[in-house]
């Protein structure tokens, strides 16, 4: 009986041409006006999250660098040694590590990752497809001090067994970490793209003569390449902010360039979170500008991945 | 080499890196768990972390003396004891009806004596009077689990009405146009951001500026922002899925905007919902270093929102404290397990709640 009358009411409120009262249907008009209003802020809250998150790193970033007693920019970004106690900040080699330290992990991670989603997607039957595809989603959920401790426990040791040096923390044993943990978004970025593809394009291709393989490598992986793009470049992404996992096992020496795979490293992300917690004055505003050089690249990487993904779209 | 050999090598290789995949989840698991197993017990997923130092008073019916207080049972007390090492005695049995269970502390607040407790020094005040020092052990996760659990409500009663309403207003209110698609381009570009940034910023502008100190109302406003293209993402995808025919035809019974949406739209997106949340609560629970940059590493239950006491390390930053500055890495990996066991939890369900979902769209 209640809910009939609720109906009705329903029914007279939406009536656009206000038979029974015109105040109430302002009065409506205005409550819905504000309740959009409030969607809209609460929509404008990511926009207002990003542009201060800009200024704010950037304006603490950018200090050093100006005023009377600036510190030269380009002996922050060419220098190869950090020593806060004698006013040294040189990062240079920090973002060799960076790079190094990411394509590595891009080399790797790429080429296991694709061959993965391939087998999901096309050759795995049902019952691998359902052990691989949870499996995948737990690698990707498992937070990055878990592969911090793993690295630590399990790759830090191997690498140090067959090691020149006597330490085990080591631009490879940060790259094989940083494959590992790239590889869930390239497998399940992958996958999709690859399933995407129509499946005439298979029997197509079968059908002239060539083979499963051939097919995978000469029809599908071209046709889903955007997708894989995209994929890379999320893992560039990851790869290259990652803190915690590769802080546990890259060493982070003071200073030096990485002569081989075997040197310890030092990314721009570690140095951030080593020193943070205790640092002050001009210390702390370089850990800062050590952010925004992390910012430029990963601004790069994502104007990359939009350029790329707008490209997959317009082609649809 | 012939069209079949090779084709063969590079189906071995397609094997090899799915092969590759399961055994480094595998190998990940297997590791935490070995490592870790040890250092579960009840104790540690029960205590807290310090050991806790507190003199209480003891009052009895029957005569005692500072010497009753030795190995075996002490009858007067109505407790077993065991001695152990550091010159202590270990509660090891509690009568129920033991006078310590009304023991008072120093400011004569009670202050129960629990079975575990041990006795650091015993003066005697008066025939049936006993101070007892009483020590009881830490070495537990309680302090940072709960940090975890108060990090997770709170980020999400931020962040959680805040992400679902900007999807509400994205696919309800807001169709193409400029304004939408600089919100997508700020919302894919927060997604990008690694949370060590996220970390410099909460530190500079909550930390700091806002005056919070090293706090999990910094840590959860800092999480908030890092969760929303989470949920913005995930909310909108549900909200796309609901066939329009839904809305049109609650309009054209004459509901509002506002009725449709709170009527017929949201209780259809419930579940896509939950799994937004779910996720992001994974992605509070694995999150560290924006939260080292944040919250701080004080193995402690906060006591207030913001300022000087309300900082809290959360599990995952107790995992790393106890890497990094003790090497202990049997208790971090203990850690790991309680990390791991959430986490699997957490993609269950939401698994299970996404095929329940795709299962009533296929009906």
């Amino acid at each position: 009986m209640s809910r009939r009358k609720g109906e009705s009411v329903l029914i007279n409120e939406g009536n656009p041409e206000g038979i029974i009262s015109m105040n109430r249907n302002i009065k409506r008009d205005v409550f819905e006006k504000i309740i959009e209003t409030i969607f809209l802020l609460c929509a404008l809250v990511g926009v207002i999250s990003v542009i201060a998150i800009i200024i704010f790193v950037f304006y603490k970033g950018l200090q050093p660098f100006i005023g009377e007693d600036a510190y030269s920019l380009w002996d922050f970004i060419t220098g190869t040694k950090w020593a806060p106690g004698k006013d040294i900040y040189g990062i240079f080699y920090m973002i060799v590590a960076s790079v190094l330290a990411t394509a590595g992990a891009i080399v790797i991670g790429v080429p296991v990752g694709v061959l993965t989603a391939v087998f999901i997607a096309e050759l795995a039957p049902k019952g691998a497809v359902r052990i691989l595809k949870p499996a995948v989603e737990l690698l990707a959920g498992i937070p990055s001090i878990l592969y911090g401790a793993f690295g630590l426990g399990v790759i830090v040791p191997m690498v140090k067994a067959i090691s020149p040096r006597v330490h085990g923390q080591s631009l490879l044993a940060v790259i094989i970490v940083l494959a590992i943990m790239v590889l869930p978004t390239i497998i399940s970025l992958s996958e999709s793209a690859i399933s995407a593809v129509p499946k005439a394009y298979w029997e197509a291709s079968l059908g002239m003569g060539a083979t499963q393989i051939q097919t995978i490598f000469k029809v599908i992986l071209p046709a889903a390449k955007s997708g894989i793009l995209s994929a890379t470049v999320l893992g560039i992404g990851r790869a290259i902010g990652e803190t915690m996992a590769v802080m546990m096992i890259a060493g982070n020496p003071t200073q030096g360039l990485p002569q081989s795979i075997w040197s310890m490293i030092r990314p721009l992300t570690t140095n951030i979170a080593m020193e943070m917690s205790y640092s002050s004055g001009r210390q702390q505003e370089m850990l800062f500008a050590t952010g925004v050089i992390l910012f430029i690249f990963i601004m790069i990487v994502n104007l990359v991945l939009l350029r790329i993904t707008h490209k997959a779209g317009e082609k649809r | 080499m012939s069209r079949k050999g090779k084709d063969n090598l590079v189906k071995g290789a397609i094997y090899a890196s799915a092969g590759f995949t399961v055994l480094v989840l595998i190998v990940i698991i297997g590791f935490i768990l070995i490592k870790g197993l040890s250092g579960i017990s009840w104790s540690f997923l029960t205590r807290n972390y310090e050991n806790k130092t507190t003199y209480v008073t003891v009052s009895t019916t029957a005569a005692v003396s500072t010497e009753d207080v030795k190995e075996g049972y002490v009858e007067p007390l109505g407790i077993t004891l065991e001695a152990i090492e550091g010159n202590r005695l270990e509660i090891t049995k509690l009568d129920k009806d033991s006078p310590c269970k009304a023991a008072l502390n120093l400011k004569g607040v009670s202050y129960s004596i629990k079975k575990g407790d041990l006795i650091a020094s015993v003066t005697s005040l008066d025939d049936t009077t006993l101070r007892i020092k009483i020590v009881r052990p830490g070495g537990g996760i309680i302090p940072m689990a709960v940090t975890t659990l108060y990090m997770i409500v709170l980020s999400l009663v931020i962040s959680a009405p805040i992400g679902i309403l900007s999807a509400i207003f994205l696919i309800e209110y807001a169709k193409h146009g400029k304004l939408v698609s600089i919100i997508h381009f700020a919302i894919e570009n927060l997604a990008g951001i690694p949370s060590i940034i996220y970390g410099l910023f909460g530190t500079l502008f909550f930390v700091k500026i806002c005056q919070m100190k090293y706090s999990i109302l910094a840590g959860a406003l800092t999480l908030s922002i890092i969760l929303l293209p989470t949920i913005i993402t995930t909310t909108e995808e549900t909200l796309k899925a609901i066939p329009k025919s839904y809305r049109e035809s609650s309009l054209g019974l004459g509901a509002t905007k506002l009725q449709t949406i709170s009527k017929v739209v949201l209780p259809n997106a419930l579940s896509g919902i939950l799994v937004a949340i779910l996720l992001s609560i994974g992605r509070i629970v694995g999150e560290s270093a924006a939260l080292l940059l944040t919250a701080g590493t004080i193995a402690q239950i906060p006591k207030a929102l913001y300022g000087n006491s309300a900082g809290g390390a959360t599990l995952t930053i107790k995992m790393y404290t106890l890497m990094k500055e003790e090497n202990d890495l049997t208790t971090a990996c203990a850690i790991g397990i309680v990390l791991l066991v959430i986490i699997i939890v957490l993609n269950f369900v939401s698994k299970t709640i996404t095929r329940k979902l795709l299962r009533k769209k296929g009906a």
